[in-house]
């Protein structure tokens, strides 16, 4: 086309072998192996070398929702039948005293655009399903005769904002709200709260908000509360600044609204229960991204009043991460190991200490914990409810899958795990938020048929 | 100009001799190019600052920056085929500089990816190194362009 009249046109080859060195690295930077997930599962997680991205991998299961006659899978001996259906984005459980349950629907503040990738964050969760409108609310379920069909269905509070976590203590029902803790007056029985709420304290909101959820616990005397509250970031790109008091397992004193902070560097603590043998605080926490298939493993842990578990500094005790700076050694110096991994980018949201008798024996001690399922990894990763057997307080084997089914064969998302609650019948309960349903999981009674319709 | 012509008239294959016998105004994609080089050439001076003092909010400066000099680097693309297409001036050499614009581009892409990872590591050490070699290619690119320029004049 061009005349080749130029003398230096040497450094055309030249240059087009830079293109394609570059594309190359391009190329390089989707080159991806995930490791078996089991690798990662218990007190000793198999740690990779940290790599860093050009393009991080983005994988999101397409949400094709729930046919007529679809539910997730069971083990022999569990059956699983919807308790409810039609809520919008579904995203925690709390069961009432009476049994009634109450379900969170909530799906967090809009999330601020910084940065470019921001927007394309966006694209992907919508992908994802996690784009549905946040409703704000909690609704009620009763089902008195337990046969998990529900009588009644009513609003139980509405105009929140985006809440998640919900105590009671007494007559006082707390509701973590994303910025504060709301306290309504609740009467046995009642169905319907309309009373206004008293705020308890501030948590730290937007205006990033990042992780949003609040989960909350009352001490087994009622005295203080104890709630989750998650970094501003993935890994501080928000600046140190916005980490304020995140990161961090709050306790909040119930009569003052006074907090300290009991734990901290746990990046997203997502769900907490007491251990019912030892009476120790139990968590579950989702880790950073961006630094491989299998970095970090999110974990259930043990939490020690005082500890440091790492973030955003380090990980799995004294692995620096090289994205924050200034670092602190000395805060690493500190940092605990959690107890146990769950494997890398599961996303576990609900946590549940079984302590009823509905269920076969083998669940009988220990944890079941939702894993909501991964959006960087290949393949994909969770999307399922285990359970971690515990004995004398501790874990003390292998994770087991559950439940099952939220993805089929084509990695197609029906639903997604998210909150766990366990009724008065020891039936456990899960939110499907975006299958936007509640699952009851209850022993398959001799006789029928094992996760019959 | 009148020299200028001849120069065209010297490089320009047959296809392109009829439009480029009149040429029809000023490139609209020059200003375009230049704008675009100008973001990212700040992008290079707010990773340094953030080299030197990392807050959030040099990174931030940075790959607007970056974006920016992409999305007007995707413009002047547009822009040049239209100048080629009405028959507007081009400046000669032609392919050197549109080889060396394009590379500055394509790393400027993969920088926009460095650039948004999360933290420290989006800008240092990477992210710095590109920039700065951005920069250089595009000094390189003006420069060559313009040797050449002078040399096929002689």
């Amino acid at each position: 086309m061009r005349a080749p009249n130029i003398s230096p046109s040497a450094k055309l080859p030249r240059l087009a072998a830079l293109l394609v060195a570059v594309a190359g690295l391009g190329l390089a930077g989707c080159d991806d192996h995930a490791a078996d997930p089991k690798m990662q599962i218990g007190a000793n997680p198999v740690l990779p070398a940290l790599q860093q991205y050009l393009m991080p991998p983005m994988r999101v299961a397409k949400v094709i929702g729930w046919g007529a006659d679809e539910h997730p899978a069971v083990p022999q001996g569990l059956q699983v039948k919807p308790l409810a259906s039609g809520f919008v984005h579904p995203r925690s459980l709390y069961v009432l005293p009476n049994g009634d349950v109450l379900v969170v629907e909530s799906n967090g503040p809009k999330a601020p655009i910084s940065r470019p990738k921001d927007i394309v964050t966006g694209w992907v969760q919508w992908f994802a399903g996690a784009k549905a409108k946040d409703e704000n609310r909690i609704t009620l379920i009763r089902d008195t005769k337990g046969d998990g069909v529900p009588e009644l269905r009513t609003v139980f509070l509405d105009h929140l904002n985006s809440p998640f976590g919900v105590a009671l203590v007494g007559h006082d029902l707390y509701v973590a709200n994303t910025d504060a803790i709301v306290r309504y007056p609740y009467e046995d029985g009642q169905t319907s709260i309309t009373a206004p709420g008293t705020k308890l304290t501030d948590l730290p909101g937007g205006p990033i908000d990042h992780h949003w959820t609040k989960t909350l616990l009352a001490s087994p005397d009622g005295s203080k509360l104890y709630v989750g509250v998650g970094s501003n970031s993935n890994i501080t790109e928000n600046g140190i600044g916005a980490e304020y008091e995140r990161a961090a397992i709050w306790e909040v004193d119930r009569a003052s609204g006074a907090h300290r902070i009991f734990a901290s560097g746990v990046r997203n603590p997502t769900g907490l229960q007491w251990e019912p043998e030892t009476g120790k605080l139990w968590a579950i926490a989702n880790e950073r991204d961006e630094i491989g298939p299998d970095l970090v493993p999110d974990y259930l842990t043990s939490v020690k009043d005082g500890g440091f578990y790492g973030w955003p500094y380090s990980y799995y005790g004294q692995h620096l991460d090289p994205r924050v700076e200034p670092q602190r050694p000395d805060l690493v110096a500190t940092a605990l190991i959690p107890d146990y991994a769950l494997s890398s980018h599961v996303a576990p949201l609900g946590l549940a200490m079984y302590t009823g008798t509905g269920l076969p024996a083998n669940y009988r001690s220990g944890a079941f914990v939702s894993e909501h399922g991964s959006w960087n990894r290949t393949p994909l990763n969770g999307y399922k409810v285990v359970f971690v057997p515990f004995s004398n307080g501790r874990p003390s084997g292998p994770a087991q899958d559950v439940v099952t089914g939220f993805l089929d064969a084509d990695n197609h998302a029906h639903g997604r795990p998210v909150g766990l609650a366990v009724d008065r019948n020891g039936g456990l309960l899960i939110a499907d938020d975006v299958g936007n349903t509640v699952w009851r999981v209850s022993s398959a009674r001799p006789g029928s048929v094992s996760s019959a319709r | 100009m009148q020299q200028h012509a001849t120069i065209m008239d010297a490089t320009f294959s047959a296809a392109d001799l009829e439009s480029a016998a009149k040429p029809r105004g000023r490139p609209l994609h020059k200003m375009l190019v230049a704008f675009s080089a100008a973001y990212f050439t700040g992008a290079l001076v707010t990773d340094l600052v953030y080299w030197q003092m990392p807050a959030v909010l040099w990174e931030r400066f940075s790959i607007w920056l970056i974006s920016a000099g992409l999305v007007l680097s995707g413009l002047a693309a547009v822009a040049y085929v239209i100048d080629l297409v009405t028959g507007r001036e081009i400046d000669r050499p032609a392919v050197p500089r549109a080889v060396g614009y394009a590379l500055a581009v394509l790393l400027s892409l993969i920088n926009a990816f460095v650039h948004s990872r999360d933290g420290y590591t989006a800008v240092v050490p990477t992210g710095l190194a590109l920039s700065a070699l951005v920069v250089v290619v595009l000094l390189l690119t003006a420069r060559v362009g313009t040797a050449l320029a002078n040399r096929s004049r002689v």
